[in-house]
Protein backbone atom coordinates (compact mmCIF):
# COMPACT_ATOMS: atom_id res chain seq x y z
CA UNK A 1 0.00 0.00 0.00
CA UNK A 2 1.45 3.44 -0.70
CA UNK A 3 2.53 5.30 2.44
CA UNK A 4 2.03 9.29 2.90
CA UNK A 5 5.00 10.68 1.21
CA UNK A 6 4.06 8.93 -2.22
CA UNK A 7 0.49 10.01 -1.44
CA UNK A 8 1.65 13.61 -1.78
CA UNK A 9 4.27 12.80 -4.52
CA UNK A 10 1.42 11.67 -6.72
CA UNK A 11 -0.29 14.88 -5.75
CA UNK A 12 2.59 16.56 -6.84
CA UNK A 13 2.96 14.93 -10.37
CA UNK A 14 -0.43 15.88 -11.79
CA UNK A 15 -0.24 19.53 -10.10
CA UNK A 16 2.95 20.70 -11.29
CA UNK A 17 5.62 17.89 -12.71
CA UNK A 18 3.60 16.02 -15.26
CA UNK A 19 1.04 18.79 -15.55
CA UNK A 20 -1.65 17.87 -18.01
CA UNK A 21 -2.43 21.02 -20.11
CA UNK A 22 1.44 22.14 -19.88
CA UNK A 23 3.59 19.08 -20.10
CA UNK A 24 0.61 16.37 -21.34
CA UNK A 25 -0.86 18.36 -23.78
CA UNK A 26 -4.25 17.04 -22.80
CA UNK A 27 -7.57 18.89 -22.55
CA UNK A 28 -6.69 22.13 -24.40
CA UNK A 29 -10.04 22.01 -26.18
CA UNK A 30 -11.31 23.33 -23.01
CA UNK A 31 -8.78 25.69 -22.18
CA UNK A 32 -8.96 27.53 -25.48
CA UNK A 33 -12.83 27.67 -24.98
CA UNK A 34 -13.80 28.68 -21.30
CA UNK A 35 -10.79 30.75 -20.48
CA UNK A 36 -11.85 34.26 -22.20
CA UNK A 37 -13.52 34.71 -19.12
CA UNK A 38 -12.88 34.14 -15.54
CA UNK A 39 -16.02 32.84 -13.83
CA UNK A 40 -16.53 30.57 -16.90
CA UNK A 41 -13.24 29.12 -15.97
CA UNK A 42 -13.60 28.99 -12.03
CA UNK A 43 -16.99 26.94 -13.01
CA UNK A 44 -15.38 24.93 -15.33
CA UNK A 45 -12.42 23.86 -12.85
CA UNK A 46 -14.89 23.03 -10.36
CA UNK A 47 -16.66 20.75 -12.50
CA UNK A 48 -13.52 19.05 -13.90
CA UNK A 49 -12.46 18.68 -10.51
CA UNK A 50 -15.37 16.71 -9.31
CA UNK A 51 -15.89 14.78 -12.40
CA UNK A 52 -11.77 13.58 -13.07
CA UNK A 53 -12.19 12.67 -8.79
CA UNK A 54 -15.25 10.87 -9.06
CA UNK A 55 -14.80 8.89 -12.20
CA UNK A 56 -10.77 7.95 -10.73
CA UNK A 57 -12.51 7.05 -7.58
CA UNK A 58 -15.28 4.73 -9.07
CA UNK A 59 -12.80 3.24 -12.01
CA UNK A 60 -10.57 2.31 -9.47
CA UNK A 61 -12.97 0.65 -6.62
CA UNK A 62 -14.46 -1.38 -10.06
CA UNK A 63 -11.03 -2.47 -11.22
CA UNK A 64 -10.61 -5.84 -9.50
CA UNK A 65 -14.30 -6.86 -11.10
CA UNK A 66 -14.22 -4.85 -14.74
CA UNK A 67 -13.27 -7.35 -17.66
CA UNK A 68 -10.57 -5.93 -19.66
CA UNK A 69 -12.75 -6.10 -22.51
CA UNK A 70 -15.13 -3.43 -21.73
CA UNK A 71 -13.30 -1.31 -19.94
CA UNK A 72 -13.15 1.35 -22.02
CA UNK A 73 -17.07 1.20 -21.93
CA UNK A 74 -17.53 1.01 -18.40
CA UNK A 75 -14.85 4.45 -18.26
CA UNK A 76 -17.06 6.07 -20.33
CA UNK A 77 -20.38 5.52 -18.73
CA UNK A 78 -19.15 6.73 -15.24
CA UNK A 79 -17.59 9.59 -16.74
CA UNK A 80 -20.60 10.75 -18.76
CA UNK A 81 -22.94 9.86 -15.61
CA UNK A 82 -21.25 12.23 -13.85
CA UNK A 83 -21.18 14.88 -16.00
CA UNK A 84 -24.56 14.76 -16.17
CA UNK A 85 -24.36 15.41 -12.49
CA UNK A 86 -22.56 18.13 -12.39
CA UNK A 87 -24.96 19.54 -15.29
CA UNK A 88 -28.03 19.14 -13.45
CA UNK A 89 -26.72 20.50 -10.33
CA UNK A 90 -25.25 23.99 -12.19
CA UNK A 91 -28.45 24.17 -14.34
CA UNK A 92 -30.64 23.60 -10.52
CA UNK A 93 -28.49 26.20 -8.70
CA UNK A 94 -26.31 28.14 -10.84
CA UNK A 95 -28.95 28.95 -13.68
CA UNK A 96 -26.63 32.12 -14.56
CA UNK A 97 -23.94 30.82 -15.04
CA UNK A 98 -25.16 27.52 -16.63
CA UNK A 99 -26.60 29.99 -19.54
CA UNK A 100 -23.09 31.25 -20.22
CA UNK A 101 -21.35 28.11 -20.09
CA UNK A 102 -24.13 27.09 -22.84
CA UNK A 103 -23.07 23.59 -23.87
CA UNK A 104 -19.73 23.05 -22.62
CA UNK A 105 -20.36 21.26 -18.86
CA UNK A 106 -21.78 18.66 -21.21
CA UNK A 107 -18.67 18.74 -23.28
CA UNK A 108 -16.48 17.94 -19.89
CA UNK A 109 -17.09 14.31 -20.65
CA UNK A 110 -15.08 14.60 -23.86
CA UNK A 111 -11.94 15.98 -21.88
CA UNK A 112 -9.26 13.35 -22.75
CA UNK A 113 -7.64 14.44 -18.58
CA UNK A 114 -10.94 12.22 -17.41
CA UNK A 115 -10.48 9.09 -19.47
CA UNK A 116 -6.64 9.59 -19.24
CA UNK A 117 -6.24 9.46 -15.65
CA UNK A 118 -8.94 6.14 -15.20
CA UNK A 119 -7.41 4.48 -18.34
CA UNK A 120 -3.36 5.59 -16.97
CA UNK A 121 -3.77 5.36 -13.31
CA UNK A 122 -7.16 4.61 -12.00
CA UNK A 123 -7.74 1.20 -13.23
CA UNK A 124 -3.77 -0.12 -12.08
CA UNK A 125 -4.18 1.67 -8.35
CA UNK A 126 -6.16 1.40 -4.92
CA UNK A 127 -8.79 3.86 -4.78
CA UNK A 128 -7.35 6.63 -2.25
CA UNK A 129 -4.19 7.19 -4.50
CA UNK A 130 -6.35 7.09 -7.36
CA UNK A 131 -8.72 9.90 -5.89
CA UNK A 132 -5.23 11.54 -5.26
CA UNK A 133 -4.07 11.51 -8.63
CA UNK A 134 -7.41 12.92 -10.30
CA UNK A 135 -7.16 15.49 -8.01
CA UNK A 136 -3.69 16.82 -8.12
CA UNK A 137 -4.29 16.60 -12.22
CA UNK A 138 -7.42 18.24 -12.18
CA UNK A 139 -6.18 20.64 -9.89
CA UNK A 140 -3.06 21.36 -11.97
CA UNK A 141 -5.52 21.92 -15.30
CA UNK A 142 -7.55 24.45 -13.03
CA UNK A 143 -4.26 26.29 -12.39
CA UNK A 144 -3.29 26.66 -16.10
CA UNK A 145 -6.91 27.25 -16.67
CA UNK A 146 -7.11 30.39 -14.18
CA UNK A 147 -3.59 31.46 -15.39
CA UNK A 148 -4.65 31.90 -18.53
CA UNK A 149 -7.83 33.30 -17.92
CA UNK A 150 -5.88 35.65 -15.56
CA UNK A 151 -4.16 36.76 -19.22
CA UNK A 152 -7.35 36.81 -21.30
CA UNK A 153 -9.94 38.64 -19.33
CA UNK A 154 -8.05 41.36 -18.70
CA UNK A 155 -6.94 42.12 -22.36
CA UNK A 156 -9.60 41.00 -23.92
CA UNK A 157 -12.20 43.05 -21.73
CA UNK A 158 -10.23 45.07 -19.76
CA UNK A 159 -11.92 43.19 -16.75
CA UNK A 160 -10.84 40.46 -13.89
CA UNK A 161 -14.34 38.92 -13.00
CA UNK A 162 -16.30 41.07 -13.88
CA UNK A 163 -14.78 44.12 -12.16
CA UNK A 164 -12.76 46.90 -14.67
CA UNK A 165 -8.84 46.25 -14.00
CA UNK A 166 -7.44 48.41 -16.40
CA UNK A 167 -8.76 51.96 -17.47
CA UNK A 168 -11.92 52.69 -19.47
CA UNK A 169 -9.97 54.20 -22.70
CA UNK A 170 -7.68 50.87 -22.98
CA UNK A 171 -7.80 49.32 -26.48
CA UNK A 172 -9.20 45.53 -25.97
CA UNK A 173 -7.41 43.12 -27.62
CA UNK A 174 -10.50 41.50 -30.03
CA UNK A 175 -7.83 38.69 -30.92
CA UNK A 176 -7.80 37.61 -26.52
CA UNK A 177 -11.42 37.00 -26.70
CA UNK A 178 -11.04 34.57 -29.48
CA UNK A 179 -9.32 30.92 -29.84
CA UNK A 180 -5.71 32.80 -31.52
CA UNK A 181 -5.46 34.70 -28.42
CA UNK A 182 -5.83 31.10 -26.32
CA UNK A 183 -3.64 29.69 -28.53
CA UNK A 184 -0.83 31.80 -28.10
CA UNK A 185 -1.08 32.43 -24.83
CA UNK A 186 -0.95 28.61 -23.93
CA UNK A 187 1.78 28.20 -26.28
CA UNK A 188 3.81 31.01 -24.51
CA UNK A 189 3.00 28.74 -21.33
CA UNK A 190 4.63 25.28 -22.93
CA UNK A 191 7.53 27.11 -24.36
CA UNK A 192 8.20 28.63 -20.45
CA UNK A 193 7.82 25.39 -19.00
CA UNK A 194 9.90 23.53 -21.66
CA UNK A 195 12.66 26.11 -20.95
CA UNK A 196 12.62 26.05 -17.81
CA UNK A 197 11.74 22.40 -17.17
CA UNK A 198 12.91 19.97 -19.93
CA UNK A 199 11.76 16.50 -20.60
CA UNK A 200 13.28 14.42 -18.58
CA UNK A 201 15.17 11.45 -20.39
CA UNK A 202 13.22 8.60 -18.69
CA UNK A 203 9.71 9.41 -18.75
CA UNK A 204 8.78 9.81 -15.32
CA UNK A 205 4.88 10.04 -15.85
CA UNK A 206 3.71 6.24 -14.82
CA UNK A 207 1.19 4.99 -13.29
CA UNK B 1 -18.35 -18.24 -23.89
CA UNK B 2 -18.89 -17.75 -20.44
CA UNK B 3 -16.36 -14.74 -20.20
CA UNK B 4 -19.28 -12.81 -22.75
CA UNK B 5 -21.60 -13.30 -21.32
CA UNK B 6 -20.24 -12.56 -17.93
CA UNK B 7 -18.99 -9.16 -19.80
CA UNK B 8 -22.61 -8.23 -21.06
CA UNK B 9 -24.38 -8.58 -17.41
CA UNK B 10 -21.64 -6.59 -16.18
CA UNK B 11 -22.49 -3.88 -18.43
CA UNK B 12 -25.82 -4.25 -17.73
CA UNK B 13 -25.68 -4.01 -14.28
CA UNK B 14 -23.43 -1.06 -14.39
CA UNK B 15 -25.57 0.74 -16.68
CA UNK B 16 -28.26 0.05 -14.80
CA UNK B 17 -26.71 1.68 -11.66
CA UNK B 18 -25.62 4.34 -13.33
CA UNK B 19 -28.61 5.29 -15.43
CA UNK B 20 -30.45 5.10 -11.87
CA UNK B 21 -28.33 7.47 -10.13
CA UNK B 22 -28.54 9.96 -12.88
CA UNK B 23 -32.52 9.60 -13.19
CA UNK B 24 -32.56 10.26 -9.28
CA UNK B 25 -30.38 13.43 -9.29
CA UNK B 26 -32.48 14.47 -12.51
CA UNK B 27 -35.78 13.71 -10.24
CA UNK B 28 -35.00 15.49 -7.73
CA UNK B 29 -33.99 18.47 -9.28
CA UNK B 30 -36.49 18.82 -12.07
CA UNK B 31 -39.20 21.39 -9.74
CA UNK B 32 -36.20 23.60 -9.27
CA UNK B 33 -34.75 24.00 -12.78
CA UNK B 34 -38.40 24.39 -14.06
CA UNK B 35 -38.74 27.19 -11.79
CA UNK B 36 -35.38 28.37 -12.59
CA UNK B 37 -36.95 28.41 -15.74
CA UNK B 38 -39.95 29.82 -15.56
CA UNK B 39 -38.58 32.57 -12.95
CA UNK B 40 -35.95 33.46 -15.53
CA UNK B 41 -38.95 34.18 -17.94
CA UNK B 42 -41.18 36.03 -16.19
CA UNK B 43 -38.01 37.87 -14.81
CA UNK B 44 -37.15 39.02 -18.75
CA UNK B 45 -40.68 39.73 -19.20
CA UNK B 46 -41.11 41.87 -16.07
CA UNK B 47 -37.44 43.56 -17.76
CA UNK B 48 -38.05 44.09 -21.25
CA UNK B 49 -41.71 45.88 -20.00
CA UNK B 50 -39.73 47.96 -17.78
CA UNK B 51 -41.29 47.06 -15.08
CA UNK B 52 -39.11 48.14 -11.73
CA UNK B 53 -38.15 44.50 -9.89
CA UNK B 54 -35.79 44.86 -7.13
CA UNK B 55 -32.65 43.21 -6.49
CA UNK B 56 -33.62 41.06 -3.59
CA UNK B 57 -37.46 39.98 -4.79
CA UNK B 58 -38.21 36.41 -3.88
CA UNK B 59 -39.63 34.06 -5.72
CA UNK B 60 -43.05 34.79 -4.28
CA UNK B 61 -42.88 38.30 -4.93
CA UNK B 62 -41.75 37.74 -8.56
CA UNK B 63 -44.56 35.79 -9.21
CA UNK B 64 -47.33 37.68 -7.79
CA UNK B 65 -46.21 41.15 -9.54
CA UNK B 66 -45.79 39.05 -12.66
CA UNK B 67 -49.80 38.05 -12.16
CA UNK B 68 -50.38 42.01 -11.23
CA UNK B 69 -48.94 43.18 -14.02
CA UNK B 70 -48.78 40.75 -17.07
CA UNK B 71 -51.48 39.03 -18.94
CA UNK B 72 -50.87 35.96 -21.63
CA UNK B 73 -52.91 36.27 -24.88
CA UNK B 74 -52.41 34.20 -27.77
CA UNK B 75 -52.41 36.03 -31.01
CA UNK B 76 -52.27 33.81 -34.50
CA UNK B 77 -51.10 31.08 -32.77
CA UNK B 78 -48.08 32.91 -31.09
CA UNK B 79 -48.03 34.07 -27.50
CA UNK B 80 -47.64 37.45 -26.09
CA UNK B 81 -47.42 39.28 -22.90
CA UNK B 82 -49.16 42.48 -22.11
CA UNK B 83 -48.16 44.61 -19.68
CA UNK B 84 -50.10 46.76 -17.92
CA UNK B 85 -49.57 49.67 -15.06
CA UNK B 86 -50.13 49.42 -11.26
CA UNK B 87 -53.73 50.30 -11.80
CA UNK B 88 -53.97 46.95 -14.05
CA UNK B 89 -55.62 48.94 -17.01
CA UNK B 90 -53.60 51.46 -18.66
CA UNK B 91 -51.30 49.36 -20.96
CA UNK B 92 -47.54 49.64 -20.41
CA UNK B 93 -46.16 47.81 -23.45
CA UNK B 94 -46.42 44.21 -24.93
CA UNK B 95 -43.82 41.46 -24.63
CA UNK B 96 -43.07 39.40 -27.72
CA UNK B 97 -41.14 36.09 -27.34
CA UNK B 98 -38.68 36.39 -30.59
CA UNK B 99 -36.73 33.65 -31.66
CA UNK B 100 -34.55 32.73 -34.75
CA UNK B 101 -31.32 30.98 -35.54
CA UNK B 102 -28.04 32.04 -34.53
CA UNK B 103 -24.61 30.89 -35.62
CA UNK B 104 -24.85 27.53 -33.85
CA UNK B 105 -28.03 27.15 -32.79
CA UNK B 106 -31.60 28.58 -32.06
CA UNK B 107 -31.80 31.64 -30.08
CA UNK B 108 -34.52 32.99 -27.70
CA UNK B 109 -34.84 36.49 -26.74
CA UNK B 110 -37.99 38.59 -25.78
CA UNK B 111 -38.89 41.89 -27.07
CA UNK B 112 -40.84 44.73 -25.06
CA UNK B 113 -43.02 46.96 -27.41
CA UNK B 114 -44.54 50.63 -26.48
CA UNK B 115 -48.47 50.83 -26.34
CA UNK B 116 -48.45 52.44 -29.30
CA UNK B 117 -46.07 50.20 -31.12
CA UNK B 118 -43.53 53.20 -32.40
CA UNK B 119 -40.66 52.43 -30.90
CA UNK B 120 -38.71 49.41 -28.67
CA UNK B 121 -38.77 49.57 -24.77
CA UNK B 122 -36.26 46.62 -23.85
CA UNK B 123 -35.13 43.30 -24.83
CA UNK B 124 -33.37 40.51 -23.47
CA UNK B 125 -32.07 37.34 -24.76
CA UNK B 126 -32.41 33.97 -22.78
CA UNK B 127 -31.50 30.99 -24.90
CA UNK B 128 -28.41 31.10 -26.90
CA UNK B 129 -25.45 28.07 -27.87
CA UNK B 130 -23.49 30.53 -29.08
CA UNK B 131 -19.44 31.13 -28.25
CA UNK B 132 -19.39 32.08 -24.31
CA UNK B 133 -17.84 35.60 -24.79
CA UNK B 134 -18.08 36.09 -28.23
CA UNK B 135 -21.42 35.61 -29.68
CA UNK B 136 -22.74 34.85 -25.93
CA UNK B 137 -22.57 38.35 -25.63
CA UNK B 138 -25.90 39.32 -26.60
CA UNK B 139 -27.00 38.78 -23.23
CA UNK B 140 -24.41 41.62 -21.69
CA UNK B 141 -26.55 44.67 -21.10
CA UNK B 142 -24.75 46.83 -23.02
CA UNK B 143 -26.37 44.68 -26.26
CA UNK B 144 -29.71 44.99 -25.04
CA UNK B 145 -29.59 48.74 -23.82
CA UNK B 146 -28.61 49.63 -27.67
CA UNK B 147 -32.32 48.71 -28.65
CA UNK B 148 -34.11 50.85 -25.84
CA UNK B 149 -36.09 53.43 -27.47
CA UNK B 150 -35.30 52.11 -31.03
CA UNK B 151 -38.29 53.76 -33.60
CA UNK B 152 -39.85 51.30 -35.20
CA UNK B 153 -41.72 50.87 -38.71
CA UNK B 154 -43.05 48.24 -40.95
CA UNK B 155 -40.50 47.31 -43.43
CA UNK B 156 -41.14 48.65 -46.74
CA UNK B 157 -38.62 47.61 -49.39
CA UNK B 158 -35.01 46.74 -48.41
CA UNK B 159 -35.09 49.29 -45.20
CA UNK B 160 -34.61 47.49 -42.45
CA UNK B 161 -36.13 48.49 -39.04
CA UNK B 162 -32.18 48.68 -37.63
CA UNK B 163 -28.86 47.71 -38.59
CA UNK B 164 -25.64 46.68 -36.80
CA UNK B 165 -22.51 48.10 -37.44
CA UNK B 166 -19.27 47.53 -36.05
CA UNK B 167 -18.48 48.19 -32.57
CA UNK B 168 -18.24 51.88 -31.65
CA UNK B 169 -19.07 53.47 -35.55
CA UNK B 170 -22.99 53.50 -34.70
CA UNK B 171 -24.65 56.74 -35.83
CA UNK B 172 -28.36 56.55 -36.44
CA UNK B 173 -31.40 55.70 -34.50
CA UNK B 174 -31.53 52.80 -36.33
CA UNK B 175 -28.11 51.91 -36.29
CA UNK B 176 -26.63 49.68 -33.08
CA UNK B 177 -23.13 48.30 -32.13
CA UNK B 178 -23.14 44.58 -33.47
CA UNK B 179 -20.23 42.66 -31.13
CA UNK B 180 -16.75 42.58 -32.59
CA UNK B 181 -15.73 39.25 -32.97
CA UNK B 182 -18.85 37.67 -33.39
CA UNK B 183 -19.96 39.03 -36.80
CA UNK B 184 -22.34 35.64 -37.25
CA UNK B 185 -24.19 35.91 -34.24
CA UNK B 186 -24.60 39.83 -35.03
CA UNK B 187 -25.94 39.64 -38.49
CA UNK B 188 -28.34 36.51 -37.40
CA UNK B 189 -29.46 38.74 -34.68
CA UNK B 190 -30.13 41.25 -36.85
CA UNK B 191 -31.48 39.12 -39.34
CA UNK B 192 -34.18 37.54 -37.37
CA UNK B 193 -35.67 40.60 -34.77
CA UNK B 194 -35.69 42.77 -38.23
CA UNK B 195 -38.36 40.01 -39.28
CA UNK B 196 -39.94 39.08 -36.10
CA UNK B 197 -40.70 42.82 -35.61
CA UNK B 198 -41.71 43.62 -38.81
CA UNK B 199 -44.08 40.39 -38.77
CA UNK B 200 -45.36 42.01 -35.10
CA UNK B 201 -46.28 45.18 -37.02
CA UNK B 202 -47.46 43.87 -39.96
CA UNK B 203 -49.84 41.04 -38.33
CA UNK B 204 -49.70 40.79 -35.13
CA UNK B 205 -50.22 44.22 -33.59
CA UNK B 206 -53.24 45.04 -35.97
CA UNK B 207 -54.85 41.88 -34.62
CA UNK B 208 -54.29 42.60 -30.48
CA UNK B 209 -56.26 46.48 -31.15
CA UNK B 210 -58.95 44.65 -33.18
CA UNK B 211 -59.65 42.56 -29.74
CA UNK B 212 -59.11 45.11 -27.36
Amino acid sequence: MPNLPLKKEIFLTGLWKDNPVLRQILGICSTLAVTNLMVNTLVMDAGLIFTVCMSSLTVSLLRKHTPMRIRMMVQTLIIASYVIIVDIMIKAYLPDISEALGPYVALIITNCIILGRCEAFARHNPPVASFIDGLGMSLGYSLVLIAIAFIREPLGFGTLLGFRVLPEGFVQWTVMIMAPGAFFTLGIMVWIMKYFRPQTKFGEEKG
Amino acid sequence: MKKRALSVIYMFLITLFFASLVSAVKLMNDKRIERNQIQRIQQIILRVLEIPTQEQTSEQELSQLFADHVKEIDVEERTLYIGYEQDGQTIRGYALPVGGPGFWGPIQGMIGISPDATRVLGIAFFKHNETPGLGGRITESWFADQFKDLPLHPIEGDQNIFYLKPEGTAQASNELDAITGATNTSSAVEAFLNRELDFFLKELWVSVEEKE
